[in-house]
């Protein structure tokens, strides 16, 4: 395991990692929002130039910013294609059996394309400046609301940070078992797809193996000490938004209402 | 088949913010048949010293070569290196998968080639060596078995394959007295039989006992490398870096405070159990 995974989180200082994950969750859907309303030319540019910044104020570069889009360039690259072919079937430029290139084709792939980057790049600043951990307390804190129709909001985001907290032990579990079954002779590199998929299982019921045995002495670990469903627990308390949350707040708000008013 | 490394280094996580050294210019050689204790503080590199070896990691620079031909290399057969060097994580019990005893024993020798009849005849010894009766477990779910067994079938699936090295981490760690004693016992033999050893353990009296030389690493770096009696004879300075040495290497030198006549170089309970026979007698 010496790469890194994409999206991982890396401790900085930068104004981007100081923020509360709740308000950069927050910052985060709204954003969300405003890419999703992006329409033309000029929103896009205005939503590209606003990740630069966000990227530059983060600190984490430009190669970690964009970690995400590289791993999934095939896939960005075949939703372009469909929708270059299929989209528009009324007046293509050609017709190659079910292949039909169109402008209006060109024009939904080149935004969907850019929609998916943006979003994987706004969500890979938020992941790669926030402790794993920290995330889910934010998480939770916006889930509150949802208390008042009786989800167990407090359930949950337990759920989700011990599903968090355990990705790097299995992650390392996971590459130890790799390595013993390499070491074994198990080829995990071949080119052929049967051996892909016979390779498979010497990797996947160990890891499972692992995680059920570890989780089953999670539960025991976390009832000897005291944790019950039905007590509520102590909470991180994040506090009111500092100036420069607010700034976000707001700078990401109105990025979203220009979206939807007039680009 | 000797095992050399030329000034090692590797990184884990480089140009990371996670980035950390975990070798530094690490160079030794160990030849066919020796049987090698590492030792060393936990995090020290040792696990990351037998995965370079193993061909398991890549150094950032230097070179790991067997029978001096670069491991590394493009054109070097990792099929025959993972044939060659049998490894032995911690745990080893953790990469039982198939479905019975004797198809996971089996995992590896499928890719040499073997005839049915030589792949079986050798899970059967391998199993035998380990202490099972062949017939009464080859059917049986690998997954059935008590921690300790699993981990004996696990060692069998390892020494199946007939290793000229073998690479073993922790071995011990977890044993009954018993097993532990029976377990080195069986690397002991098999040493003897020409195979190299390469054991981690914690337990300086195992090693003591058992193993011809100690490679200690500290931070990352070789400590020390040496014939084991001379390396546990220096003692203090080994307590100094947090590295214990054998229980009878401690009494020899608390009787050897108290004014007793015992040698420096007391690292077993045999050489122990002598001179204290021999100071008795001095006394009658």
């Amino acid at each position: 395991m010496n790469q890194l995974p994409t999206g991982m989180y890396q401790p900085g200082t930068s104004v981007v990692h100081q923020m509360k994950a709740n308000i950069k969750i927050f910052c985060f859907l709204i954003l969300t929002g405003a890419v999703l309303m992006a329409e033309t030319i000029w929103g896009y540019a205005v939503l590209v130039l606003f990740s630069g910044c966000l990227i530059y104020f983060s600190k984490i570069g430009l190669q970690t910013a964009l970690s995400s889009v590289r791993r999934l360039i095939w896939f960005l690259i075949i939703i372009f294609v469909m929708n270059l072919c299929f989209y528009g079937p009324e007046n293509p430029w050609i017709k190659i059996g079910i292949f039909a290139p169109s402008y209006e084709g060109l024009m939904q792939g080149v935004h969907i394309a850019v929609r998916v980057i943006l979003m994987m790049v706004i969500g890979n600043v938020l992941m790669v400046t926030t402790a794993p951990l920290v995330l889910t307390e934010g998480m939770e804190t916006l889930l509150l609301p949802l208390k008042l129709f009786r989800i167990p909001t407090e359930q949950i985001a337990m759920i989700l940070s011990v599903a968090m907290q355990f990705i790097p032990t299995l992650f390392e579990e996971a590459d130890m078992i790799k390595k013993a079954q390499i070491a074994r002779g198990a080829r995990f590199d071949s080119k052929k797809l049967l051996d892909k998929a016979g390779a498979v299982m010497p990797l996947v019921v160990p890891i499972f193996l692992a995680a059920f045995k570890r989780a089953d002495e999670l539960s025991l670990a976390m009832e000897a000490r005291g944790y019950r469903t039905d007590m509520a627990r102590g909470q991180r308390k994040f506090g009111m938004p500092t100036g420069f949350e607010w700034l976000a707040i707001i700078t990401c708000s109105i990025l979203c209402i220009l979206q939807i008013l007039c680009l | 088949m000797s095992i050399t490394l030329d000034s090692v280094f590797y990184t884990y996580a480089p140009g990371t913010p996670y980035a950390s050294a975990a070798l530094k210019n690490i160079s030794f050689t160990v030849e066919k048949g020796e049987f090698v204790g590492i030792m060393g503080k936990t995090g020290c590199g040792k696990s990351t010293l037998i995965q370079l070896i193993a061909g398991l990691l890549t150094p950032d620079s230097g070179a790991v070569l067997l029978d001096g031909k670069n491991i590394n290399d493009k054109n070097y057969d990792r099929n025959e290196l993972h044939r060659k060097v049998g490894v032995v994580f911690q745990h080893p019990e953790c990469q039982l998968f198939e479905t019975t005893v004797e198809r996971d024993v089996a995992f590896s020798l499928k890719h040499f080639g073997w005839s049915k009849e030589k792949v079986q005849s050798a899970v059967e010894r391998a199993l035998t060596m380990m202490g099972f009766d062949y017939e009464k477990v080859r059917e049986k779910s690998p997954l059935e078995f008590s921690g300790g067994e699993k981990r004996r079938i696990a060692i069998a699936g390892i020494l199946a394959a007939e290793p000229e090295v073998l690479i073993l981490d922790e071995p011990i760690a977890g044993l009954d007295p018993l097993g532990r004693e029976a377990f080195l016992v069986l690397v002991k033999r098999l040493n003897e039989a020409g195979m190299t050893i390469l054991m981690i353990s914690h337990n300086a009296d195992a090693l003591a006992e058992y193993a011809e030389r100690i490679v200690i690493l500290k931070d990352g770096m070789l400590f020390r490398d040496g014939v084991t009696r001379e390396v546990f004879s220096d003692m203090d300075e080994l307590q100094k870096n947090g590295i214990g040495v054998s229980e009878a290497r401690q009494c020899a030198a608390l009787l050897a405070e108290r004014g007793f006549d015992v040698a420096k170089d007391t690292i077993c309970y045999e050489d122990l159990l002598k001179q204290m026979i021999a100071i008795g007698r001095g006394q009658q």
